[in-house]
């Protein structure tokens, strides 16, 4: 056997373990914020029994999703909706393979990351779609429809934010874009339209409110999971806490330097403590745009399913494309 | 933001997608099927044939549509009501309410009940303007009986039913953003409303059912323990209010989703029967405590307010206008406080000479009146309640057509229906 090949497979499997373990802390981290947060925003307590500070509340939802009853209609279809959280949740888990961490700390640093990512993440949506058809349920099946309708509409003007950064970089690596803003200063300095476009489209990619049609609990009950209990609800609960994660990381990454501290700091350091130093800057930024995200649901009532497509189509995407037209001009013209 | 969205408009077969298409193609329409009754198996109950045109209506589909329960288990139904909303896509073609899940037979138990504990049983009713509740049966009685409460008791039954309003209004402002989306305003409104669900239990001794009136006055008198808390409350009593103003009132999608919609005008309100904020906002100056002044508020000065809009954002504001003019009237009725006794000479069991008696009052969701008839006996041997959101919610099928779902709870939030007066 050929020593290399074996390996690229013990590394490949090493890092997917540790990916996959890594989703559920992530996932009760940002739970356990959003409980927090979204009560002090709403002058209450928030959890504060289990653990000092309420601190273990999301962990022991965890636990309880695990103890709970799994229920299934009558008339589901019984393989697709065993299949769709676990597809769901694997788009999530899976697009952590390119995120970023810190220097050294990519799973897979490979040269067509960002293809990779946002290929990955869309797939969620066939994991919705197909929960909300199997459910046999009404609301189940409006919102799987919705779900269909909003994340296709909203990748498009989401990936061509990001061509931008792209075409200004010349790389489609994480790790290269990263480094081209060591060089360059934030790319949000370069492409803020890019930046306020990609922001907007990836709270509506992850169902966040005010674009948390899918959902729509006052609406839908609670639109593709009405019929979904148990861990497969949880799987489908997880993934949705894990992606806002992602997308703000991806968001850092992209336009706020990554693992680069902001000045006056040393921006990079080398070695073991650089990884440990990128991480801390890393999750700071990253974090901080999950509490804006809990905010936002905290402030904002919800937009209604025809202004949201029509948001897509006619501000947006347009927004994007003369983006993107100015920013290859600029990059041609000035030879970039 | 748009406001022009192509969507299949269900209400003009010929203005849908397929139709242009079809036209541009050089096709013919596409033929109409007609419909077919599809029964109430399709909404989860035992089949039977129709029973009304109305429901022959509602049950027959079209091509494309489906029926859809919207309660009586749904998040955002204030109760237990079900709506049978036939939709097309997203699109609501036809609603019917479908009321009775919280049917006590109220009226039927009061007419049981002798006439001073008539007061225990109206109080679940509304349970939003349990003091209201109140204070019509109260009038209707003392006019029965021929008695009247002192002044004193007048001016605390003003006074705690205007503090009710205060409450009652302030939960609306929650509950139209809570069914919109908006997760917080409804907190900071049950801050509000603890504070004067505090107060009233100090005055009353209970927090919600608080059989507070008695036929010729009410039950405690105001202490002075309550007039200092009553003083901590008004000074801080805008804060939340205005925290809500804050995030709802100029927040843009707030104002997207209800400026326009479900817009009923002064006529067809007048002509449904609607009374109340809802018929104000509409641009009607009908208030029952200017146009037939009940208790004390022909010696109070309040204007009518009303706004002219009639859609869910006129709703919306005509409330919180009102919370403002509660707390104006508030402020006077303790200027004006006399002293003095609090309750009537009444004995215990009250044996009205065989007549009728007739009183309205303004609650927080219109006119709420009481017709009770005496034949002698001790208990009232007719006992009829006109509740308000009843009314409010039969403009539900009139504005919903061509309207998409999530509009649905938009609309029936800014009516502010109580089920537990829906259905007494």
């Amino acid at each position: 056997m050929d020593l290399d090949l074996l390996l690229g497979v013990g590394r490949f499997l090493l890092a997917t373990t540790l990916l996959l373990l890594l989703t559920v802390p992530t996932a009760f981290v940002v739970i356990q914020m959003e409980l927090k947060v979204i009560a002090q925003m709403q002058l209450r307590y928030g959890p504060n029994r289990i653990g000092p500070w309420g601190m273990f509340q999301s962990t022991i939802h965890g636990f309880k999703f695990l103890a709970k009853e799994d229920h299934m209609p009558d008339q589901a279809d019984r393989t697709t909706f065993t299949l769709a959280p676990w597809m769901v949740y694997m788009a999530a888990a899976m697009s952590m393979l390119v995120i970023p961490w810190a220097p050294g700390a990519i799973a897979a640093d490979f040269n067509i990351g960002i293809v990779y990512f946002f290929a990955i993440i869309g797939l969620s949506v066939v994991g919705m779609l197909i929960a909300g058809w199997a459910s046999y349920n009404k609301y189940s099946l409006l919102g799987g429809l919705r779900s269909a309708a909003q994340m296709v509409s909203y990748e498009i003007p989401l990936t061509l934010s990001v061509v931008g950064v792209v075409v200004l970089g010349g790389t489609l690596n994480f790790r290269e874009v990263i480094e081209w803003q060591l060089d360059h200063g934030w790319m949000l300095l370069w492409q803020p339209v890019g930046w306020g476009i990609f922001y907007i489209a990836s709270l509506a990619e992850i169902n966040r409110t005010p674009f948390d049609m899918v959902e729509a609990d006052s609406e839908l009950v609670a639109g593709p999971f009405t019929e979904y209990s148990g861990m497969r609800f949880g799987f489908f609960f997880f993934a949705e806490y894990v992606a806002l994660f992602i997308m703000s990381g991806i968001m850092v990454a992209l336009f706020f330097g990554g693992w680069l501290a902001p000045w006056p700091f040393p921006a990079q350091l080398e070695g073991f403590g650089g990884t440990l130093y990128g991480i801390f800057w890393f999750f700071l930024k990253s974090y901080l745009f999950v509490f804006v995200a809990v905010w936002l649901r905290a402030t904002l009532p919800r937009v209604r399913v025809d202004q949201l497509m029509g948001m897509a189509w006619k501000v947006l995407l347009p927004l994007a494309m003369l983006n993107l037209i100015v920013t290859a001009g600029v990059v041609v013209w000035l030879k970039l | 933001m748009t406001s022009e969205v192509r969507i299949p408009d269900p209400l003009h077969p010929e203005r849908t997608e397929e139709a242009r298409l079809r036209a541009a193609a050089g096709l013919a329409p596409a033929p109409s099927t007609g419909g077919e009754y599809a029964g109430f198996e399709s909404v989860g109950l035992p089949d039977r044939p129709p029973q009304t045109e109305r429901e022959r209506e509602v049950y027959t589909l079209d091509e494309g549509e489906m029926l859809v329960n919207i309660g009586p288990q749904h998040p955002s139904t204030h109760g237990v009501m079900r709506l049978v909303a036939k939709v097309r896509g997203e699109v609501v073609v036809d609603i019917d309410p479908v009321l009775g899940y919280l049917h006590r037979g109220i009226e039927k138990l009061c007419e049981n009940a002798t006439y001073t504990t008539v007061m225990t049983y109206v109080d679940p009713m509304d349970y939003l303007s349990s003091m209201h509740n109140e204070h019509a049966p109260a009038i209707a009685f003392e006019k029965l009986y021929g008695v009247k409460a002192p002044r004193r008791a007048e001016y605390i039954r003003a006074l705690v039913v205007e503090l009710n309003r205060v409450f009652s209004h302030g939960l609306m402002m929650g509950f139209q953003a809570l069914d919109m989306g908006g997760l917080t305003p409804i907190l900071y409104a049950f801050i509000n409303r603890d504070e004067v669900v505090d107060l009233l239990a100090s005055i009353s001794g209970q927090r919600m059912l608080f059989n507070f009136f008695r036929v010729g006055g009410v039950n405690f008198d105001a202490n002075d323990e309550f007039f200092s808390r009553l003083g901590t409350w008004r000074a801080g009593v805008l804060k939340t209010i205005e925290m809500n103003e804050r995030i709802l009132t100029d927040n843009e999608i707030f104002r997207g989703r209800t400026i326009g919609m479900g817009v009923l005008s002064g006529s067809e309100a007048m002509a449904l029967g609607v009374t109340g904020p809802s018929l104000r906002a509409s641009g009607v100056p009908f208030d029952v405590r200017k146009a037939h002044p009940y208790s004390i508020y022909s010696e109070l000065e309040f204007e009518v307010i009303t706004h002219t809009g009639g859609d869910v954002y006129a709703r919306y504001l005509q409330r919180v206008a009102e919370i403002k003019q509660s707390i104006h009237l508030i402020d006077q009725i303790v200027d004006k406080m006399p002293h003095g006794p609090v309750q009537a000479q009444v004995p215990g069991i009250i044996r009205p000479k065989p007549g009728r008696a007739y009183a309205a009052v303004e609650s927080p969701r219109g006119l709420y009146s009481v017709y009770a008839i005496s034949d002698g006996g001790p208990n009232p041997y007719r006992f009829r309640m006109r509740d308000p959101s009843f009314v409010s919610l039969q403009a539900m099928p009139k504005l919903m057509p061509g309207r998409l779902i999530a509009d649905t709870m938009a609309v029936m939030a800014s009516f502010d229906p109580v089920m537990g007066g829906v259905d007494k």
